[in-house]
């Protein structure tokens, strides 16, 4: 297991697809997940749409194709709409997507917007029927009167076609912004969270759902804190986190009440009164909260770093990793400029011995929480010929500049990686950098 | 002194971004909110510790004037420095008198004229954290200087607010003038001012003689409109009056392109509507709407709107509603 004991994060990573675009707005990404298998990724992104890769098989015909990722369906799944009794414009852009694991030969997601959650079916048709007795092969009915003889329709071989029809519409249930859905592991029931509550549905009914969360102040003016993101716990179905605006993150179990505003666990961090400034506040606010695939530790993704939490320790985090230390001097143009406000993701790897999560500048970071290693790349279409190698970035944070280092003043901010996805099993890693999405691949070197 | 430049600069950042999420695709995000307004208080909360020249309103030079009729005060009394510049011995008492309880109204005393303006907002029943105290004492020991030598110039009620560029033009000339700026009403333009690159006047400039005009039958009638008298569009059930007129805008603009309007106050408090936080209040000080029912305009019928406190905005000049407002 020599290879193991390599850090994860310090492969070569490769690029493996890259799809660049150079279309408007409406593309930026919101949203990348694997599904269980890791053989299909989805995007959603702004102007509502959803992409979904698959990965080729690797086979003989083929060698060079080394699993890459290539467009198997797209599909529009959220349109803009308008709430005429509030006057407001809902947006289409997708919040997040969660696949559902995989029951049978099509593909369930759920994909969200800020209102209404739906559950897409993805089948594949590669089997046409022909010879039908009551419409000939344009699709016209015939004259029941002129048949004469009845023939067996029998399936012949199509070109492959991926459809997408929605299944499910889970609507009207928040009145506040969606910021997340998770799956349970009961593989029935999913959460949906807002600013101020959550909801449990079950996915075959859509005309009711169960507020297991509610934070709302019976006085709106007593607001100090909102949800910014909620989760399933993987294996334990009553159990679940969700984290806030204040930099705590609260596990409840759904056996203890029906209205879980009463947490088993509470995580928080104290906060270091000598770090205070004027946007304590915003950058301790929790963007993201996310359970290890053991399920014994979760991870917080903070404005300026990144925590894992063992859930049976509710003091402080297990680790804390640094993203970007070097912004915290400049919180106040980044206040100024909205950056503050940006909600970074963060995801585990496989085996849950490494972490990543994105940056400014189109660089992400992971860390390998065995070896205490880290690294800064970068996605960016100079860096992504095909088979080329990241290079390890660095960031200069004072004093002389050395050669390939960037100082921070040269970030640009405008390239933001917020979203990114690690393949379940594999070193393949998904990263979003505005409207480009990289998908990479780790070899060890 | 820094961290008023600072403060000053956040709180009209902050200003321009919750005015300018009214505008903003898919509705109002709570959470950004929350946040802005978490900073707001922040920077208001070292604004006001931090003493500056010119935030104070004396009558005759030197002369602490008397501390206003306050309507609704509580028992917990002024805030110090009402009226006069407090001593700096007195950056405690800021930190004690500053938790105050939520209920007090806003205190009158930009009415008067001569009052500190930000204990008005303190009297909105900010509850500084901790550290406000020891920002307050260590800016207190600095300003004690110019403090001095501010303290023979008037300022119009509201003066002290009229620092903020608020709204878009806060957004478009972040300011980092000493605040020194605002001193001179009467005088002639003071070194401070004139190297203000925003000089963020009030519009009342003409007010050295704050009494005279502070009078303004606030009482019940509500928050003021402010100078333009932009009616609050559907500002139910808390109706503003068009308070306006008792300060002009005109006033000293003519000679800078960037003195403060306070129609520009005027019409952000408007636009809000009655749509404002209380966040910055720990406890409900009276009738609150509820948002499902609140009806003061679009914006606010955003589920996610925050409500507003009647009694604490009818007691406010258009500044400090604003101000605290968020």
């Amino acid at each position: 297991m020599e290879v193991e004991s390599d850090s994860h994060i310090h492969m070569c990573w490769q690029v493996l697809s890259a799809r660049t675009k150079k279309w408007p707005l409406a593309d930026i990404i919101s949203t990348v997940e694997f599904n269980y298998s890791g053989d299909l990724l989805a995007t959603g992104d702004k102007g509502g749409r959803v992409v979904i890769f698959q990965r080729e098989q690797e086979n003989k015909s083929r060698p060079h194709s080394r699993g890459e990722y290539n467009v198997y369906s797209t599909f529009q799944s959220h349109e803009p709409e308008f709430d005429y009794l509030k006057s407001l414009e809902i947006e289409e852009k997708i919040n997040k997507i969660r696949w559902l694991p995989q029951q049978n030969a099509a593909h369930f997601l759920l994909s969200t917007n800020d209102k209404t959650i739906k559950l897409w079916k993805i089948s594949e048709r590669d089997k046409r029927a022909e010879g039908y007795n009551l419409k000939d092969e344009d699709g016209r009915l015939r004259d029941p009167f002129r048949i004469t003889a009845l023939r067996v329709p029998i399936l012949k071989p199509m070109d492959l076609m991926v459809e997408a029809s929605p299944r499910r519409i889970f609507a009207n249930a928040h009145t506040y912004h969606i910021n997340s859905i998770s799956v349970n592991s009961d593989h029935e029931t999913y959460l949906s969270a807002d600013d101020l509550r959550i909801n449990l549905w079950h996915l075959e009914i859509t005309d009711r759902s169960f507020n297991i969360v509610d934070i709302k102040p019976a006085n709106m003016e007593e607001l100090t804190e909102v949800i910014t993101a909620a989760e399933f716990h993987p294996h334990q179905c009553n159990v679940f986190v969700y984290s806030s605006s204040k930099g705590t993150i609260r596990l409840c179990d759904m056996r203890s009440s029906a209205l879980c505003d009463r947490h088993s666990k509470f995580f928080e961090e104290p906060e270091d009164p000598s770090s205070r400034s004027f946007f304590s506040e915003i950058i301790s606010s929790i963007s993201d909260v996310k359970f290890s695939h053991s399920g014994r530790y979760m991870m917080s993704r903070d404005y300026l770093s990144v925590k894992v939490w063992d859930l049976n320790m509710e003091s402080r985090p297990l680790e804390t990793h640094q993203v970007h230390e070097y912004l915290r001097s400049k919180l106040c143009s980044l206040y100024e400029n909205d950056c503050i406000f940006d909600k970074f993701e963060c995801c585990w790897n496989g085996s849950d011995s490494a972490i990543m999560t994105g940056s400014y500048n189109n660089f992400f970071r992971m860390f390998d929480r065995d070896t205490r290693r880290d690294v800064t790349l970068e996605a960016s279409r100079e860096s992504s010929k095909p088979r080329a190698s990241l290079k390890p970035r660095k960031v200069c944070t004072g004093g002389k500049r050395k050669k390939d280092e960037i100082s921070v003043d040269s970030l640009d901010f405008n390239k933001k990686i917020l979203h990114t996805a690690w393949h379940p099993a594999d070193s393949v890693i998904a990263v979003a950098a505005t409207n480009n999405l990289y998908i990479f691949q780790g070899k060890i070197n | 002194m820094e961290f008023k430049l600072e403060a000053h600069r956040i709180v009209s950042i902050s200003l321009g971004k919750i005015y300018n999420s009214r505008v903003q695709r898919g509705g109002i995000k709570l959470h950004k909110n929350l946040l802005v307004s978490l900073v707001l208080r922040s920077a208001r909360q070292v604004y006001l510790s931090d003493p500056c020249p010119g935030l104070y309103l004396a009558g005759p030079a030197g002369i602490p004037a008397p501390p206003p009729q306050q309507l609704g005060e509580p028992a917990a009394g002024p805030p110090a420095g009402w009226g006069e510049p407090p001593p700096p011995a007195a950056g405690a008492s800021w930190a004690d008198t500053e938790p105050q309880p939520e209920g007090s109204a806003v205190s009158e005393a930009p009415r008067v004229g001569d009052a500190v303006p930000e204990a008005t907002v303190t009297g909105v029943g900010v509850v500084p954290q901790g550290g406000a105290a020891d920002a307050a004492k260590a800016a207190w020991s600095r300003v004690e200087g110019p403090r001095q030598a501010a303290a023979g110039e008037a300022e119009g009620p509201a003066g002290g607010w009229g620092v903020f560029p608020l709204g878009s033009r806060a957004s478009r000339r972040p300011c980092g003038c000493p605040l020194g700026g605002e001193d001179s009403s009467g005088t002639p333009a003071a070194t401070p001012r004139a190297a203000c690159c925003c000089a963020p006047r009030p519009a009342e400039d003409e007010p050295p003689a704050p009494p005279a005009v502070c009078p303004r039958k606030r009482g019940a009638a509500g928050v003021g409109g402010g100078p333009t008298s932009f009616p609050a569009p559907g500002s139910t059930p808390l109706k503003k009056p068009r308070r306006n007129l008792e300060q002009p805008p005109s006033g000293g603009e003519d000679d800078d392109t960037e003195e403060m309007d306070t129609g520009n106050v005027a019409n952000l408090i408007s636009i809000f509507g009655s749509s404002f936080s209380g966040l910055l209040r720990k406890s409900p000080g009276g009738g609150r709407e509820e948002e499902e029912g609140e009806k003061s305009g679009p914006e606010a019928a955003e589920p996610g709107q925050i409500c507003c406190d009647k009694p604490v905005l009818r007691d406010m000049n258009p500044w400090s509603t604003a101000i605290v407002a968020f």
